[in-house]
Order: C-alpha cells, then sequence, then structure tokens
C-alpha cells in the first residue's frame, strides 16, 4: 500500500535538536547518561497523598522549577502539563538553534536560553518562518478537569476557575507553550495513550513531506497526578497493584513482571524538512525515515501482536529499509504482562530472522511508563544512541519469559552495549498502547 | 466523501439532520442530564431517547462512555449512508463492512473532552468520600482515545486509528488528518468525525465565562447573548476518488483541501484582528487551489458568543473583502455549540449543501450586526460550487476544510 521506499523525491525529514523533562534528568544527554547506568525514576510520591493506596512510588520529577528554565514570566496560568511542555519546548528550542517566536537564529549563533526573563513572545505578527507543535498525551490534565468539577460541585458554579477551565481542554498544554514561545504554525493535539508521542512524530513528519510545514516540534507531555495514579491502581496497572509482596519495579519482557511504574515528564524533538535545516546550517543529529501504524481491532494478544507487526512493516517499508538494516530496537515494554508479550511476538514476526540477534532496550524499566511522553523518551533516547552507540540496558531484567520470542541474552540480559558503527544506522522504535493503538519508527544515522 | 452519519439535538441520521436544518428547528430544550437550579442558565442542546444498544452491537454499550456510543451510531449510520453496510438492525448480527481490507480501513475522530463523565463519576465519589467505589473502569472507559477506539473495534477496521483533542475544531482536525492518510496511500477508506457527550464540566465552564445564552441562540445579531452547550457526533465517509468511482459510490463532494493554524495569543479568546483564522482560511483556499471568489458558502464557526462572532466576520472580511457578498451561515443557531461533534457536523452540511444545492439558515438573526450575508433565517437554494467550513477552538487551535462539487465523469 504504501509506496515500497519512499525516500526519492521526497521531502526528507530531519532531527536537529531536542528537549526533555524527565524524572532522570532534563537534557537528552543527561537522560542517556541515566538510562545506560541503569537508574531508577522511582521514588516515593511527594505531590500527593497516597494513603489508601497500595502502591507509594513514581516518577515524579522532583524538584521542578520551570521558572530555572524559562525565567520569571508569570507561570500561574499553567498547570504541571503544560509547564513540563512549556519547558521541554524552550530546551528543545535553544538546542535546535530556534529564538521564540519562531524565528531561527543566524547560522553559527550559539543556542543558550532561548528567552530573556520577562520578553514577551510573538510581537512580531509577520514571522520569517512558523515553527509548529504537535503534541501525543493521554490526559493532558485529568487533574485540572477534576479540580474544575469538585470546585463547581463544592462551591456553586459561580465560583468556578475560569482559569482552570480554559486548561480542562485536553489540546491545553500545545495551546499554552505555542502562546508561551509564539509557535504560530500547525498546532496539534494526539491521543492514543502509550503510542501518543509517536503518533505526533508521525503527524508532524507527514505535516513536513506534504509542504505543510519546514519544521515542527513534536513528542508528548504527561504529568502524574491522584486521579490517573489511583486509576491505574485501580485497573491492576502497576506494578505491585495485584500481586502484594511481588517484584515492586517494572521489568519488561521478564518472567515476574506485574505491572508498569507511572511517571511523568515531556520530550520534543525538532523536526525539520532536510534543505532548510542545511540552508541555516543547523546540526543534523538524526533522519526520520519512515513510520507505520495500525490498530488492533481485535481483543487479546494475537490481535495485538498482529498490530504491531503490520506497524512495524509499514514502517519499515515507508523507510525503505529492510529488516537486515535494522541495527536496533527501542521497545515499548513497561512491564505489563500481556502487552509486553505481544509487543515482542509482534516484533519478531514483522523481523523474521532479524529478530534473532536484534539488540533491544526497554528503557520504561528505569523510566517508567510516561503513556503520552513515552515514545517520544524513547525518540530522544535513540538519537542519542545513533550519536553514541551505547543502547542502554533493560534494569532489573533478570529472567526472560521462556517462550518469549526476543533475542535478548540469556546472560546479563539487562546491560548496556556499545554498538557497532553499522548497527547505528537504521534504529527502530515501537510504541504500543494498552487500548490497542500501535506505532513504529525508524530513525536513521545522519 | 461518500457517507455522512449525525446523531444531533435535531435529529439523528442524513435526512432527518438536513431537513431539521433547512427548516429551521431548534434543539434547544432545558437540560435534562443534570441538575441547573444552581445555574443561571438553564437551555442546553442534549440528544433526546438516544438507544445505544441500536447502534453498538458487537461491544457492551454499558462499557463504554457516551462519547462513544453516540459515535459508534454516526459511524454505522455514515458507512449505511455510502452503501459499505455496517448498518443497524433490528435484530441479529451486524451487516459486516467487507469494502476494504481491515488493515486498510482507518478512524480519525476529534473530540473536546473524551469522556467527561466518567470523570465526573470519578469527582462524585471523590466529594463523597467513596474513592473505594472507584474501580478498573475509570481508566478503561475514561481516555479520550477510547472513542477512535471503540469506534474501530465495533466495525473491526484495524488501520490508522487516531484521537485528536483540538477542542471545538476537533472535528476539521479529524477530517484534516483523515485527507493526509489516504493522499500518503495509508488507507483507503477513513471514517472521520467528532463526538462529545453533554457535561456539566462544559456546561459550568462556559457558564462561569458568562458566554451562554439564557434563551436564544443568535450568532452574528447584534443582540446575542452565547452560545448554548449541546451534544452529538458526525462521521464522514472518506475514499480516495478513483476507489469510490470503481465502485460506484455517491460522492456528496471532493475534500479539496485544509488549513490549520495556531494563535498563540490567549488560551480562550481569539486573536483581536483574527490572524490565526485569516491564516488557517488562507491555508485551506491555498491547498484546495480555489480562489476566494470562487467560495460559495461558508459554514461558520458562528458560537454566538459577542467576541467569537465579531473576530470571525473581521477574519472572513480580511480574506474574502470587505464588501464581499459570500454566504455565511451558523447552524450552530440550531443545534448549539456541539464541541468536538461541531466542525464534523459542519463539514457533513458542507458537503450536503455542494451535493444539494441549497445551505442552511442562521436561526434568531433579527439585527445583523454587519453587512455580511448570514441567510437570516430562511434556508436558501443556490448553486454552491465550493464551502468552506470554520472550526476555532481553545487553545488558539484554528482550522478550516474546503468542499467542492465532484462531477461524475
Amino acid at each position: 500500500m504504501i509506496p515500497a521506499s519512499g525516500a526519492a523525491g521526497r521531502r526528507r525529514v530531519v532531527v536537529t535538536g531536542a528537549g526533555v523533562v524527565s524524572p532522570l534528568g532534563d537534557s537528552p544527554a543527561a537522560l542517556h547518561r541515566a538510562l545506560a547506568e541503569g537508574a531508577s525514576a522511582r521514588k516515593p510520591i511527594e505531590l500527593f497523598e497516597t494513603a489508601g493506596i497500595g502502591c507509594r512510588e513514581a516518577g515524579e520529577i522532583r524538584p521542578f522549577d520551570p521558572q530555572g528554565y524559562v525565567g520569571e514570566r508569570n507561570l500561574r496560568p499553567l498547570d504541571r502539563t503544560s509547564r513540563l511542555l512549556v519547558v521541554a519546548a524552550q530546551l528543545a528550542l535553544a538546542d535546535s538553534g530556534w529564538a521564540p517566536g519562531g524565528q531561527p537564529r543566524p547560522a553559527g549563533a550559539q543556542p543558550g536560553p532561548a528567552r530573556p526573563p520577562g520578553e514577551p513572545s510573538a510581537t512580531d505578527p509577520q514571522p520569517a518562518a512558523e515553527v509548529g507543535l504537535v503534541v501525543g498525551t493521554t490526559f493532558c490534565s485529568v487533574r485540572t478537569i477534576a479540580e474544575f468539577d469538585r470546585r463547581a460541585l463544592r462551591l456553586g458554579p459561580t465560583h468556578a476557575s475560569p482559569l482552570d477551565f480554559a486548561n480542562s481542554v485536553i489540546n491545553a498544554a500545545a495551546g499554552q507553550a505555542a502562546i508561551w514561545h509564539g509557535l504560530r504554525g500547525v498546532n496539534s493535539t494526539l491521543a492514543g495513550g502509550e503510542a501518543s508521542g509517536l503518533q505526533a512524530i508521525a503527524q508532524a513528519t507527514e505535516l513536513i513531506r506534504a509542504g505543510r510545514a519546514d519544521a515542527v516540534l513534536a513528542g508528548g507531555a504527561e504529568e502524574l497526578c491522584f486521579e490517573s495514579f489511583l486509576g491505574y491502581y485501580r485497573a491492576g496497572r502497576l506494578c505491585g497493584s495485584l500481586d502484594r509482596g511481588a517484584v515492586e519495579r517494572p521489568v519488561p519482557f521478564d518472567a515476574r513482571r506485574n505491572g508498569f511504574s507511572l511517571s511523568e515528564g515531556a520530550a520534543l524533538l525538532m523536526l525539520e524538512e532536510g534543505s532548510a535545516a542545511a540552508a541555516r546550517g543547523a546540526a543534523v543529529r538524526a533522519e526520520v525515515l519512515g513510520w507505520g501504524a495500525a490498530f488492533a481491532a481485535a481483543s487479546g494478544e494475537a490481535g495485538m501482536a498482529d498490530a504491531v507487526a503490520r506497524a512495524v512493516r509499514l514502517a519499515l517499508a515507508d523507510a525503505g529499509a529492510a529488516p537486515a538494516e535494522i541495527g536496533c530496537l527501542s521497545a515499548s515494554a513497561s512491564g505489563s504482562p500481556a502487552v509486553d508479550r505481544a509487543e515482542a511476538r509482534g516484533v519478531a514476526a514483522a523481523l523474521g530472522e532479524r529478530a534473532a540477534d536484534l539488540p533491544v532496550t526497554a528503557i520504561k524499566a528505569m523510566l517508567g511508563e510516561g503513556l503520552g511522553v513515552s515514545a517520544a523518551w524513547q525518540a530522544v533516547d535513540l538519537v542519542e544512541t545513533i550519536g553514541d552507540g551505547i543502547l542502554p540496558g533493560i534494569a532489573g531484567l533478570e529472567r526472560l519469559e521462556p517462550g518469549l520470542p526476543l533475542p535478548l541474552p540469556e546472560t546479563a540480559p539487562a546491560a548496556t552495549r556499545r554498538l557497532e558503527p553499522a548497527a547505528r544506522r537504521r534504529a527502530l522504535i515501537t510504541a504500543v498502547g494498552a487500548d490497542g493503538h500501535c506505532a513504529a519508527l525508524v530513525l536513521g544515522a545522519p | 466523501m461518500t457517507g455522512l452519519g449525525a446523531v444531533t439535538p435535531v435529529g439523528t441520521g442524513k435526512e432527518e439532520v438536513w431537513a431539521s436544518l433547512l427548516a429551521g428547528r431548534l434543539g434547544f430544550a432545558p437540560v435534562a442530564s443534570f441538575d441547573t437550579s444552581s445555574f443561571n442558565v438553564h437551555l442546553g442542546a442534549e440528544v433526546r431517547g438516544f438507544s445505544p444498544a441500536r447502534y453498538v452491537r458487537r461491544q457492551d454499550p454499558g462499557r463504554m462512555g457516551r462519547a462513544s456510543q453516540l459515535a459508534i451510531a454516526a459511524a454505522r449510520l455514515a458507512l449505511a449512508d455510502a452503501g459499505l453496510g455496517g448498518e443497524p438492525v433490528e435484530a441479529g448480527e451486524p451487516v459486516e463492512v467487507t469494502a476494504v481490507a481491515p488493515e486498510l480501513a482507518g478512524v480519525a475522530m476529534g473530540t473536546t473532552s473524551g469522556e467527561p463523565r466518567e470523570v465526573e463519576r470519578f469527582d462524585d465519589r471523590y466529594l463523597a468520600g467513596e474513592l473505594d467505589a472507584v474501580g478498573a473502569e475509570f481508566m478503561t472507559l475514561y481516555p479520550c482515545h477510547m472513542i477512535a477506539a471503540h469506534v474501530a473495534r465495533e466495525l473491526g477496521f484495524a488501520g490508522v486509528n487516531t484521537m485528536i483533542p483540538a477542542a471545538c475544531a476537533a472535528g476539521n482536525y479529524a477530517l484534516a488528518h483523515a485527507v493526509d492518510v489516504l493522499r500518503a496511500g495509508r488507507a483507503e477508506l477513513m471514517l472521520a468525525g467528532g463526538a462529545d457527550a453533554f457535561s456539566r464540566i462544559t456546561y459550568a465552564g462556559f457558564s462561569r465565562l458568562g458566554a451562554i445564552a439564557p434563551e436564544r441562540c443568535q450568532p452574528f445579531d447584534r443582540r446575542r447573548k452565547g452560545m448554548i452547550p449541546g451534544e452529538g457526533a458526525a462521521v464522514l465517509v472518506l475514499e480516495p476518488l478513483d476507489a469510490a468511482r470503481r465502485r460506484g459510490a455517491r460522492i456528496y463532494a471532493e475534500v479539496a483541501g485544509y488549513g490549520l493554524s495556531c494563535d498563540a495569543h490567549h488560551m480562550t479568546a481569539a486573536h483581536p484582528e483574527g490572524d490565526g483564522a485569516v491564516r488557517a482560511m488562507s491555508r485551506a483556499l491555498a491547498d484546495a487551489g480555489v480562489a476566494p471568489e470562487q467560495v460559495s458558502y461558508i459554514s461558520a464557526h458562528g458560537t454566538g458568543t459577542p467576541t467569537n462572532d465579531r473576530l470571525e466576520a473581521i477574519a472572513v472580511g480580511r480574506v474574502f473583502g470587505a464588501e464581499t457578498r459570500v454566504p455565511i451561515s451558523s447552524i450552530k443557531s440550531m443545534l448549539g455549540h456541539t464541541m468536538g461533534a461541531a466542525s464534523a457536523i459542519e463539514a457533513a452540511v458542507c458537503a450536503l449543501a455542494v451535493a444539494n444545492d441549497e445551505i442552511p439558515p442562521t436561526m434568531g438573526l433579527e439585527d445583523p450586526e454587519n453587512d455580511l450575508d448570514y441567510v437570516p433565517n430562511v434556508s436558501r437554494r443556490l448553486h454552491v460550487e465550493v464551502a468552506m467550513n470554520n472550526a476555532y477552538a481553545f487553545g488558539g487551535n484554528n482550522a478550516s476544510t474546503i468542499f467542492r462539487k465532484c462531477e461524475l465523469s
């Protein structure tokens, strides 16, 4: 269906920078280092009371001081999700050498803090170029929505908060970040659970390929909050929420896994059309070669595995890459019993013989499940892997589930490893949503 | 565009909705789904007498939220309208969709609030001190991506599945995304639309902003007092033109293009000169290769709030010229503001206008704010070659889509 290797004559999409906020670091390099060291994002939650909840730990970003990144401008109108995204956008713009308001810095200018404190955004009504923003999220802020509702119920509708209402829409963070940084290009929000971040990168890629945009920030954002934490606990999805006394850490692909560890953050890649990036002298870190998406319409593990396999095949076809050319995989696996298994089976089905010795990481072992931001974290980290050849291990993985068709080594499956240069030329990401949304992305070395 | 289905406050299904809109029927009534005695406004545009079990056949309608139920109904009606099966039946199994392979059939849906009633249920329990009663259903029902997921599971659509929560422009965003998916050859059939359920959260929010009209919704009238919240769903069937012709499908219109933009100005107020709206309309015209003077009809965002309608008129004037006579109407004068469903319903209406050479009126218009042609109170017959659908949202998300007559040649 997709033209085999659409590369000929197509506008190329390159990665010229990234911004990341996570419990394991606030730069791509710092996050990558922490993942390679096998650090854990889990810590006792202080954001909200966990009394009455059997799980007490999550990937909370603490301390989170947005003003340390964006200066003294008024943050009050922004809820936590919007603050996370505004900071990630700030860091991504600076990292890729864009000034606020969508105007690129002159080639060769030093990227630095993108905005002096207090400077208003978007004063130029005719920016030279317009940067777009595509954000993946599951909830944006279910906390803001619920707080708005509860306040109106407690005090009456005349005391409802107009500020919270403005932030109650699920595209609020994308809107707030656009206002903050003066981003007047395409602005879109996609919700696809754990696949949201890859869906966002895919949509941004299509917008650039189609000539609708030249530069788009794409990734995801998700906050940690009481409402979703309790919700996932009650749904039995968190590690430790079903089997008391069982392993209480997320161990993707491990026979002992019993759930994921909820986490929060934001991450954005700066995606640019290849020749435009070259024209302004931007450093190219990686190229988006192709993507695929599929949905598990049939319930059960087989349906999910089939959707994963289709997404991977479509991504390879879009990238014009054969399975043998894929050098490594950043898997979506989070420690969820059924979903991890379906992912492994789907990837193996799509890659065939190549799956037998493919280097695999699953960074949610360290970072936890960030829902809308997860796949964007995977992409940011894999760009680092393409750069330095270091593929993080899978911390805590001791006993690979028997029969799992995954090429993890029998011994020391958790270890971080160094890839040969040839294995860094084409890298695959899979993102699998528990509700059936599957996506895959092929990144290439510059 | 070869099929459409809609569930709205003025009727269900293409014939009923179109007849109601041409006749100027209003969908407003005192809100029934929650108690409004603590509010100073009481009207809403709810879908009455909706029977989920009639449409939700392969899943348990009790295990999904109302927006999902409305979306599935609209999707089944749309497929049946396109002659692709899927129509609801009184007994037995639903007709299967067989026109394309399941993996080449996708879903793109928009919404403002997703399934707000699920978080409302959570909040009721929170305030009653009964959080112990929250079970697995909160996370299996509430996330907004479940709307697109439920539609796809119901129909067995295994291709692209995208949920775009772009607030009150979400229907147009979903439509735009579906167009890109088809143009890129990633699907052979896309269902695109929007859905939202009536919600006390939405009602309280717009009430607090002073944006809800107490008695009438009168877009573009000098005395307009606001919008009236509503609910509903609409789904359009989109196919590549050659595929539609091959199977001899009736074609309502070609989706000729779209334009998106962001104000980057204010979360709830549009740019004072309508900059974002101008850019969305201009990009849509360029994408479609259509000059402003070729546009026969504009379906306005037209909420009925003083600010929206004033700024929208400014933006239309900037794109089409201050003296333009292009007819502009707002069906929100009848349907209220159905949130994420609104621009999907309006897109369906644009396609019907193109197909039928008739446009619905702006009701309640007695004293127009300016000299633009708002098609006051009476529907009109005219040749509709090209229709433009405008939608604007919180977060400064703007989207315009364009529909063009598709001659059978």
